[in-house]
């Protein structure tokens, strides 16, 4: 509805135009961003760890290596997570428990971090399909593909729609679509994806992750405001960390299916 | 209350006897019959004695026996004196002739005995004009709009670039009441904003009040626009309308029984779509439009009795071949009855209806769905006006409105989709008031009066609770007409004026005014799919409290007319939403809601020339607007968005001759308060921006010059028409619409070095020129 809002306002100011310009921002303090994923597909957990740094400024971020980052299921069972250089930690052959909470920690410079997520059950894709779309309001013409699965009933599903293209990870944000079950429970889904166009002879990718709530209400916010919207009052996105950590961690699940476009 | 009834009782009583006589009638326009609002009658004799029309033309006044030369007065018409002899009631219908030559108008305006009504009325920051005075001024696309001319004065401020949205001394958007023919205009825009609903053509008179609010009117915080319709002439048929280049507008009007009764009827179409036609990048039967109808229609039923009926319906449209279909709009209906009680006692009676949907369809057979959502008022007004004498006036009444919310519904055929229609909401909104304008001695004027207001929100329906966080706790199911929760309270109000001199005067004014809807919009433009929120168990109503102050000066034989005001604002139960909200299909909008408080400020100056072959004003506005919270920036005070410091505007208007005028209008204001990031951070390869306070930042300055230019070629007997050029920003000045923060291309030199970012601006409108032709068929 939003896209469609746009291109209408879009239509009425033919004469708009865009430029780039110079804005003096203040500096933050550097904030710690945790971005944390438990993959139940290949058993791992990956967390990322680095502090915020100026919005202009050209420089890598600055990375974290002297954390402490450990991982307990919803038995209590903790495991470490080892560091594996440049902000990284990984922990492999982590076998996953669906329907289970689990629990990320991070200790950093005396302060302790700590998130929960449900990892949900995996939900199977159907085949893509896809369809040639003209060029619309000077958009480009290419082909959208089609998500195609059926929602299991009763039960509250969020999901996050990945697309790739020949093999290509697109996981940029924006091209990231999150999809409730509020208005579809239960029933078989087919819903255009505008977020990435397809040549003919491509292959198409998707990759459906099943996430809890808060997870996808994360996603949700996180890709307006990076888009360069978030309204009238953007602000930051509503984490699952305390202590004002930005980021989030992630347990899912996931499925994967593809097309070529002939 | 009780104390207060009796009060007025006693002066209805103390008043009552002595030898006075009534002079009463109306006063209309000569040219068309049409009643004039406003006018003025005053006593020569006498000083500080007269009074003014009512919206209905009528006036009554009433004087000890004697010898009085009463003077008729109204801007843009020959003042009329008739000598009369007040030894019995006496009724005089009155009509004022319209100056012959349009220049002569200014001369008969110069030499108008009095032009200070500025100085001595208690009504105080009303601004009040005729669309006519304001058809030269320059405007977007040349559709002029009383909208966007209001914007132009002190303490009034645009909601942004082409949008009709506007904010009063730092309330919201959604603070302000628009009435059209008493019928409240939930949607005041088209095209998103670009344009307002109201048809200048239609429009009689515009009044704004700011401050010291009078009674009879109620439901919104911040402000009162109220609109009233032309009734057409009485007289003789007469056509006339515009052809722009964005929309073209007719308008027919003429007697229904000459004399009697007249009619209306005015419409307006945009074809913005038909260029949509010659791009060949929009799909084919794109529709983009809107149209609005105006319609009124006045009988008058003997000589105490007269019927109006009144209509607006307007619908913006929006459609991609029969695949995707939006459309919104308006319809209002208003059913008058006046009735002239006795010589002092004037009665309307009004049945009102008013009605604002939109809808998407999506798709078409099988799978087609749709979202619909609705709210509809039914209004019953009684209100009586009471001449007492000429010193005191009564105006008294009571009305109910009757709320019906449908916040939105999902339904089709489309099996992805489950039915989800959102609980609808009924309430009752009543309001009783009194209020008392008074003369003490020469020198003070008073209008005081008190307004209670209630609101019940009713089943059928559930209510919810929730807890700190948002969360549906429990919900209460309430039968049909049980309430869920009822709120009230009294709204004093009070307007004086201390005349100083016959061309100065102090002004004072206080009101507490109760809003029981409140408007979600998580947008910067106005959108017809903003969620209107009744008060319930969880949401309060706004209360806000005003007090003001003025000086106004008149110089020059009242040519200038200078005002200075200073007012503060305390405003409660302000609503916000929590990060993220969803507004649009949620039964549980209110679990996303948090509350808080807000403050204004500001001082206001206006001088205005009125007269002579160069008028115009200068106004300028110094203001804040901050908003408090407890779940948003850390509980510290931050600015509305609409925290303008500076807000300037200069209007010009040059009537060179006859047939040629100018126009200009610049105006400057401080940008708005805004979000911008304090730093970025990276997630899933992306660079995000991290943000600290809310509205810590400002957009750039916003300034504009416009220009106008009309040309009124040679009138004929039966026919004029004039050609109206204007250019929109003339010198094409980039005003930040929207400032966004994204990465930058990837460089292709460098594909995995660090992602820079960049802030971008979007500017809309750079010299919009357009041209309308405007003709008249009398």
């Amino acid at each position: 509805m939003k896209k469609i809002l746009f291109a209408l306002s879009l239509l009425a100011i033919a004469y708009s135009c865009q430029k780039e310009i110079d804005i003096d921002l203040n500096e933050a303090n550097p904030i710690i961003v945790i971005e944390a994923n438990y993959t139940a597909e290949d058993s791992i957990v990956r967390v990322g760890i680095s502090l915020t740094s100026n919005y202009f400024g050209t420089d890598q971020p600055t990375t974290i290596d002297a954390a402490v980052v450990t991982i307990t299921d919803a038995l209590g069972n903790a495991q470490n997570v080892p560091n594996i250089g440049d902000g990284n930690f990984e922990l492999l052959n982590y076998l996953p428990l669906f329907n289970t909470t689990y629990t990320l920690n991070v200790v950093y410079n005396g302060v302790s971090y700590t998130a929960e997520s449900d990892l949900p059950s995996p939900v199977s894709l159907d085949e893509i399909t896809y369809d040639f779309f003209p060029s619309f309001f000077g958009l480009d013409s290419g082909y959208i593909s089609n998500l195609n699965f059926v929602d299991p009933a009763d039960t509250i599903n969020n999901y996050l729609v990945i697309l790739t293209r020949n093999g290509e990870e697109l996981n940029k944000l924006t091209q990231i679509t999150p999809q409730d079950d509020l208005l579809t429970d239960g029933n078989p889904v087919a819903r255009p994806l505008f977020s990435q166009f397809f040549d003919f002879g491509d292959t198409i990718g998707m990759e459906l992750q099943s996430v809890d709530q808060q997870v996808f209400n994360y996603y949700s916010e996180l890709i307006s405001i990076a888009g360069g919207g978030g309204g009238a009052a953007p602000a930051n996105p509503t984490t699952n960390w305390d202590n004002d950590a930005l980021g989030f961690f992630s347990a899912y699940s996931n499925s994967r299916t593809e097309a070529v476009v002939q | 209350m009780k104390y207060f009834i009796t009060l007025i009782l006693f002066l209805l009583v103390s008043y009552s006897y002595g030898q006075k006589f009534t002079l009463s009638g109306s006063i209309r326009d000569g040219e068309n019959g049409e009643d004039l609002f406003g006018a003025v009658i005053k006593v020569k004799e006498l000083s500080n004695v007269g009074t003014i029309t009512n919206a209905y033309g009528f006036y009554s006044l009433t004087l000890d026996s004697g010898q009085y030369t009463i003077v008729y007065r109204s801007t843009g018409f020959e003042t009329q004196e008739i000598v009369i002899d007040l030894n019995d009631n006496i009724e005089k219908n009155i009509e004022l002739a319209i100056p012959a030559d349009v220049l002569q108008v200014e001369e008969v305006t110069a030499n108008a005995e009095r032009e200070n009504d500025n100085i001595t009325s208690s009504e105080m920051n009303v601004t009040r004009f005729d669309p006519k005075s304001i058809e030269t001024i320059p405007v977007l696309f040349g559709e002029k709009d009383i909208m966007k001319t209001l914007q132009l004065m002190p303490g009034v401020k645009t909601a942004g670039e082409g949008n009709a949205g506007f904010f009063v001394r730092g309330g919201g958007a959604d603070q302000n009441l628009i009435l059209l023919d008493e019928a409240p205009v939930y949607n005041a825009s088209h095209l998103l904003g670009f344009f307002s609903v109201f048809n200048s053509d239609a429009i009689k008179d515009v009044a704004l009040y700011k401050s010291g609010i009078p009674a009879e009117y109620g439901g919104r915080a911040s402000s009162v626009m109220d609109v009233k319709m032309r009734e057409g002439s009485t007289k003789k048929y007469s056509a006339s309308g515009g052809l722009g280049l964005i929309s073209s507008r007719l308008t027919i009007e003429g007697p229904i029984v000459k004399n009697k009764g007249s009619f209306i009827v005015s419409g307006r179409r945009s074809y913005a779509d038909l260029f949509l036609g010659l791009s060949d990048q929009a799909p084919p039967d794109t529709k983009l439009f809107f149209y609005d109808l105006n319609l009124k229609a006045n009988y008058r039923i003997g000589k105490k009795d007269r019927i109006f009926l009144s209509g607006y319906f307007g619908r913006d449209k929006f459609a991609l071949g029969d695949q995707f279909g939006f459309s919104w709009g308006n319809g209002t209906g208003t059913l008058r009855w006046n009735h002239i009680v006795n010589k002092k006692l004037f009665s309307n009676t009004s049945v009102v209806y008013s009605n604002f949907n939109y809808e998407f369809s999506i798709g078409t057979g099988d799978d087609a769905f749709g979202v619909r959502s609705s709210i509809q008022d039914w209004n019953l007004k009684q209100d009586f006006q009471f001449f007492l004498n000429s010193n005191n006036t009564f105006k008294f009444g009571v009305n109910g409105i009757y709320h019906t919310f449908k916040p939105g519904a999902l339904t089709g055929s489309n099996e992805t989709f489950n039915e989800l229609i959102l609980d609808t909401r009924y309430a009752l909104e009543v309001g009783v008031y009194v209020q008392h304008e008074i003369k003490i001695g020469s020198r003070f004027n008073m209008m005081y009066g008190l307004r209670y207001s209630g609101f019940d929100l009713m089943g059928e329906g559930n209510a919810y609770e929730y807890d700190e966080d948002g969360h549906q706790t429990s919900e209460t199911q309430y039968s049909s007409g049980e309430t869920i929760k009822y709120h009230h309270g009294l709204e004093p109000r009070l307007s004086a004026s201390f005349i100083l001199s016959e061309s100065n005067s102090i002004k004072f004014g206080y009101n507490r005014n109760l809003q029981y809807l409140h408007q979600l919009s998580n947008s910067t433009t106005s959108s017809p799919t903003d969620v209107w929120v009744p008060s319930s168990n969880n949401v309060r109503p706004i209360i806000a409290d005003q007090v003001a102050l003025g000086y106004y000066q008149n110089l020059n034989k009242n040519m200038f007319r200078i005002s200075a005001e200073i007012y503060y604002k305390w405003m409660d139960n302000m609503i916000d939403y929590r990060n993220g909200a969803s507004l649009i299909l949620n039964n549980d909008v209110e679990g996303e809601l948090v509350y808080g408080t807000g403050s204004a400020y500001g001082f206001e100056l206006q001088v205005e020339k009125k007269k002579g072959k160069i008028t115009g004003w200068i106004s300028y506005t110094l203001s804040r607007s901050l908003r408090s919270f407890d779940q948003i920036n850390n509980g510290e005070e931050f600015s509305a968005r609409q925290d303008r410091i500076h807000d300037l505007a200069v209007v010009v208007m040059y009537r060179l001759n006859k047939a040629i005028a100018f126009s200009a209008s610049w105006i400057y204001y401080t940008g708005d308060a805004v979000t911008f990031p304090s730093g970025k951070y990276e997630i899933n390869g992306t660079q995000v921006p991290y943000y600290t306070e809310r509205n810590g930042y400002r957009m750039p300055d916003y300034h504009r010059l416009d220009f106008g230019f009309t040309w009124y070629m040679k009138d004929r007997k039966h026919f004029e028409h004039s050609l109206n050029f204007s250019i929109y920003n003339l010198y094409a000045r980039e005003n930040a619409y929207t400032i966004t923060f994204e990465e930058n291309p990837v460089d292709p030199d460098y594909p995995d070095g660090p992602q820079e970012t960049q802030a971008i601006q979007t500017t809309l409108f750079k010299f919009v020129p357009s041209l309308t032709y405007n003709f008249k068929i009398k």
